[in-house]
């Protein structure tokens, strides 16, 4: 169970977040199909470190983007 | 009688006598007693039955890692809960405890064997019956002793007992209260931060209760001292996890079973002690044979002598003059001790301990062993997360006592009775690393987690294999340290408190007019509206022809509601949405389709422009949650610079739908304060405004079945009020509510798509004929990947109807579509599958909605709508997905 520091609230209980899934960085609606594939389809498989979305639904519902370590859980900033 | 008990000292309240039964016998102890203390004073060695070979067991320990000394016990509701350690439960008032392990004539025989006056002659029956002829074990035996093997039983009746969850955040969380923690404990308190101190015994202490003679009481009122420590005794910490979470069970209160506790916190003590380890011996298993410091437990801390002769085989010096100074203290004779060179071959007796033997031939008379073979650090917790260094150094730091032989089984794990020869025959086969030989022998897999078995078998493992310990290795230590009952892990949340149940606004006011509840999702929500005695097909009939016919009113509030806002709703929802939507004007509406980033369909619903900038979007009720989710995703991390405010109203609104050609008048009779006549109020429109009962309302001409329909939204207080006046003005009409048995057969007959059976995740709008939909002048979520080749295939499935060839057989749910019927055994390609079945009430036969391949293009083509589950094919004719008005004139009415 991690804290996870929520931009707004501080560290809080995993159980007050839902996960976001890999951090990704959005295009722009109308670029190009293989763009998207890119972005969406095509991810490295890092086992250091990932950047992921976190939305905090059971609070501020902020959704938040952080970096964590694969191999401590600990967050990044 | 406590003949085993000394007249004075001890932590135990000789003035509170507890009696207790165990295994039908009626025995006594003290307040202040575990079980194994109180059955030790009244000189019961033999406790259990071993797992595998049905041994007979003593109590080999004094706390948590009691490998032999299970026990079932009765709760006061009468259920039996198993394998609980004599070691760990509390005596207290009228405790019934039982041997496990054992056979079942035994227990029901036992009653009678007892008045012969033993009830070690009721544990012996079963050996001195069964063990001989040898070879009958397998040929006769085994079959019956099977039946009572495995470890203790669990009871098949629901757990009657409360068990409840609580968290606690301290800045320093200290983990065992013996004097290494009650300093580290005192400590950090006299720093100021906040403390709690959990120990897993009844008492503060650990191993100050045993190696002094009383509870230092000075150290309890020196810890309450401090108004930022908080101390829980009975709380066992059974699992670490990331960022500071220490789970933890307290027991032993008063009116609940346990707590269940996570607790988290910013640096963590974890002064868990050590546990010292047995030796491995052949017959080290009999009854009387001790850890040396659990005798002295029971001597100073239960005041308990548990044996009158004994044979001491310490290594350390210093363990060995504690444990000699304690004999004496107890008056028990000391008539020997294991020399240096020296082994123990053997040990007889039967129930009990008789004579140890030794490697010169000497046979020692005695009742009790003291055994140590060092001490290895508990140090579970931390090891949890990854520290193994600390059970490495522990294990070093162990004497290397010499290898004990004999034609006897050696045990290494009492628990799972894994012997030496059971490690030499893994490593013969090739286990030699722990984690293999704990997986091929189960030593170190028992309820007491290996805590007296893995330690030895990492050194017998050594010497098997001649390897050295980095090769062995070291286990993986994983949550729970101790075991921890289940009811204790789900607390309160069982039956209908496992998931809440949502009720819609109407919900009540159903329930009067014999509504017929189902679940869907988290809703329970109307299936159909019974009147009299009909059964649920004359009921949808009824319904179904009530909507066709006249008016029905239907519950649309578990629709997802978010109202939109702000100078950039219109390009937000334009963005999110594939359809072209900003032509709209206030007042008007539009069926509307959300793809997802890939392209796939994901969801439908309504947008309707409530005034400039001001709009309300429904999302499907199971997507609700999601798509929610989804928006604010949206809004907040790709698209912060728009001006758009989002707000969920769900909640806010109780939503009845009154749908069929009677409804413009029943509208009508509702009186509200604005136009509602055909040209004002044309089909995909909104107003709002008053009923004439002052009503506050939104209505939407939107409609899911076909029929001229009005949704009526009112504030969720309103609900009551707004379907009994449906309902009065409603019954000129011969008005019918109803629920989503036939709101699905509506929309089944209209070819409606819906969530989870048409949009099922693999779809496109173009797939269910509303490709028309998708705007191909703008951008929008989806739009991009929408263009993959694979999406644009002409053989892709697509919507179609399908009805029954002959008119009248029924099409079988589920089913797959096929050029040829069913045949066992014959290999056929799908070409489609059926979404949606119904038999149609306004057509009187079955019809289905299906994805075909090349769908439209096979109208009229007949082929075989075939169910290998039902063993059925029924020659199906494919049609328009729309079986009931196709041009839609009746929605404009
Ligand atoms: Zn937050």
């Amino acid at each position: 169970m991690l804290l996870i520091p929520c931009p707004n609230c501080g560290e809080r209980d995993e159980i007050e977040f839902d996960y976001g899934g890999r951090a990704i960085q959005y295009p722009a609606l109308n670029n190009s199909m293989s763009d998207w594939h890119m972005v969406l389809h095509q991810r490295d498989n890092s086992t250091e470190t990932i950047e992921e979305f976190w939305y905090h639904q059971s609070g501020c519902e902020c959704w938040f983007k952080v970096t964590r370590n694969l191999n401590t859980h600990e967050f990044e900033s | 009688m406590q003949i085993r008990r000394l007249k004075t000292g001890g932590c135990i309240d000789r003035s509170k006598p507890i009696y207790f039964s165990f295994n039908n016998r009626l025995l006594d102890g003290y307040e202040g007693d575990t079980l194994a203390s109180a059955l030790l004073a009244n000189n019961v060695s033999l406790v259990a039955r071993s797992i595998k070979y049905h041994r007979p067991r003593g109590i080999i320990s004094a706390g948590l890692e009691e490998p032999c000394a299970l026990v079932a016990c009765a709760d006061e509701h009468g259920m039996m809960i198993p394998n609980l350690k004599t070691t760990e439960a509390r005596l207290n008032k009228g405790l019934t405890a039982r041997s496990q392990n054992c056979w079942p004539f035994v227990e029901l025989d036992i009653g009678a064997l007892l008045q012969m006056g033993s009830a070690l002659l009721a544990v012996g029956f079963y050996y001195k019956t069964f063990m001989w002829p040898k070879d009958w074990w397998h040929r006769v035996y085994e079959k019956f002793i099977r039946r009572a093997a495995g470890q203790g039983r669990v009871t098949y009746d629901a757990d009657k007992r409360l068990y409840d969850k609580k968290y606690a955040h301290c800045d320093t969380l200290v983990i065992g209260s013996g004097p290494t923690g009650i300093e580290a404990a005192l400590s950090a308190a006299e720093s100021g931060v906040s403390v709690i101190l959990i120990e897993q015994d009844c008492v503060i202490g650990g191993s100050v209760l045993w190696e002094k003679t009383s509870t230092d009481s000075l150290t309890t009122i020196k810890l309450k001292q401090y108004k930022n420590l908080r101390f829980m005794v009975n709380t066992l910490a059974f699992g670490q996890y990331d960022h500071g979470l220490i789970l933890a069970v307290e027991q032993n209160k008063k009116n609940v079973e346990s707590i269940f506790w996570r607790i988290r916190a910013k640096s963590i003590v974890f002064a868990t002690g050590a546990t010292e380890q047995p030796l491995v011996f052949p017959g080290n298993d009999r009854p009387g044979i001790m850890l040396a410091a659990a005798v002295r437990q029971y001597i100073y801390r239960y005041a308990v002598i548990p044996g009158k002769r004994a044979f001491l085989a310490i290594a350390d010096q210093q363990e060995r003059e504690l444990t000699e100074k304690a004999l004496q203290v107890a008056g028990v004779e000391i008539v020997g001790s294991l020399g240096e060179g020296d082994q123990i071959t053997g040990t007889s007796g039967w129930h009990r301990l008789r004579k140890v033997h030794l490697l010169n031939k000497k046979s020692i008379s005695c009742d009790l062993i003291c055994v140590s073979n060092g001490w290895i650090s508990n140090a579970q917790l931390s090891a949890q997360m990854g520290d193994k260094q600390t059970f490495a150094t522990s294990l070093e730091q162990r004497p290397n006592p010499q290898q004990h032989t004999g034609s006897a089984k050696a045990f290494v794990d009492l628990q799972n009775d894994v012997t030496r020869d059971d490690l030499a025959l893994a490593v013969r086969e090739g286990y030699s690393h722990i984690e293999l030989a704990k997986r091929y022998t189960t030593v170190g897999m028992g309820t007491d987690q290996g805590k007296t078995s893995w330690p030895n078998a990492i050194v017998e493992l050594e010497r098997l294999s001649a390897q050295d310990s980095s090769r062995v290795g070291l286990t993986t230590f994983r949550p729970p340290v101790s075991p921890v009952s289940f009811g204790a892990l789900v607390g309160v949340e069982t039956g209908q408190r496992m998931v809440p149940i949502r009720r819609t606004p109407f919900h009540n006011a159903f329930e009067k007019a014999g509504c017929v509840f189902q679940t869907t999702g988290d809703w329970l929500y109307s299936r159909y509206f019974r009147v009299g005695k009909e059964s649920m097909n004359d009921a949808i009939l009824r319904e179904v022809s009530a909507v066709r016919t006249s008016v029905g009113c239907v519950d649309m509030s578990t629709l997802g509601k978010v109202d939109v806002k702000g100078r950039d709703a219109l390009e937000f929802l334009s963005r999110v949405y594939c359809n072209n939507i900003d032509g709209i004007k206030p007042g008007r509406l539009r069926y509307v389709l959300m793809l997802r980033e890939d392209g796939i369909l994901y969801d439908d619903g309504t947008v309707a422009q409530l005034a400039d900038n001001h709009f309300l979007v429904t999302l499907t009720s199971a997507n609700a949650g999601q798509s929610w989710r989804w928006l604010n995703k949206l809004l907040q991390l790709p698209w912060p610079d728009l001006d758009v405010q989002l707000t969920p109203v769900s909640d806010h609104w109780a939503s009845l739908a009154i749908a069929g050609p009677q409804s413009r008048n029943l509208l009508a009779d509702l009186n509200p304060n604005f136009e509602i006549d055909k040209t004002s109020f044309p089909f995909a429109s909104v107003k709002q405004g008053l009923l004439d009962d002052d009503t506050p309302c939104r209505v939407f001409t939107v409609s899911f079945s076909g029929e001229l329909s009005y949704e009526i939204n009112v504030p969720a207080g309103f609900a009551d009020q707004l379907f009994k006046r449906v309902l009065d003005k409603g019954a000129a009409y011969d008005i019918s509510p109803y629920g989503l048995e036939t709101l699905d057969a509506l929309r089944i007959e209209k070819g409606h798509i819906s969530v989870g059976t048409e949009i099922d995740g693999r779809t496109t709008a173009a797939d269910l004929g509303l490709g028309k939909m998708v705007s191909t002048r703008k951008a929008f979520i989806g739009s991009s990947l929408l263009q993959r080749p694979v999406l644009q295939q002409p053989d892709r499935m697509q919507l179609v109807g399908l009805i029954p060839a002959d008119g009248s057989s029924t099409i079988p749910a589920a089913a797959h579509l096929t050029d040829a019927p069913w045949q066992v055994g014959k290999t056929q390609t799908p070409l489609g599958r059926l979404t949606a079945t119904v038999h149609s009430p306004t057509l009187g036969h079955s019809i289905a909605l299906a994805l075909l391949e090349r769908g439209p293009q096979r109208i009229n083509q007949k082929l075989w709508a075939v169910s290998p589950v039902e063993d059925k094919s029924v020659e199906v004719l494919v049609v328009g997905n729309c079986f009931y008005d196709v041009e839609g004139s009746r929605l404009h009415e």
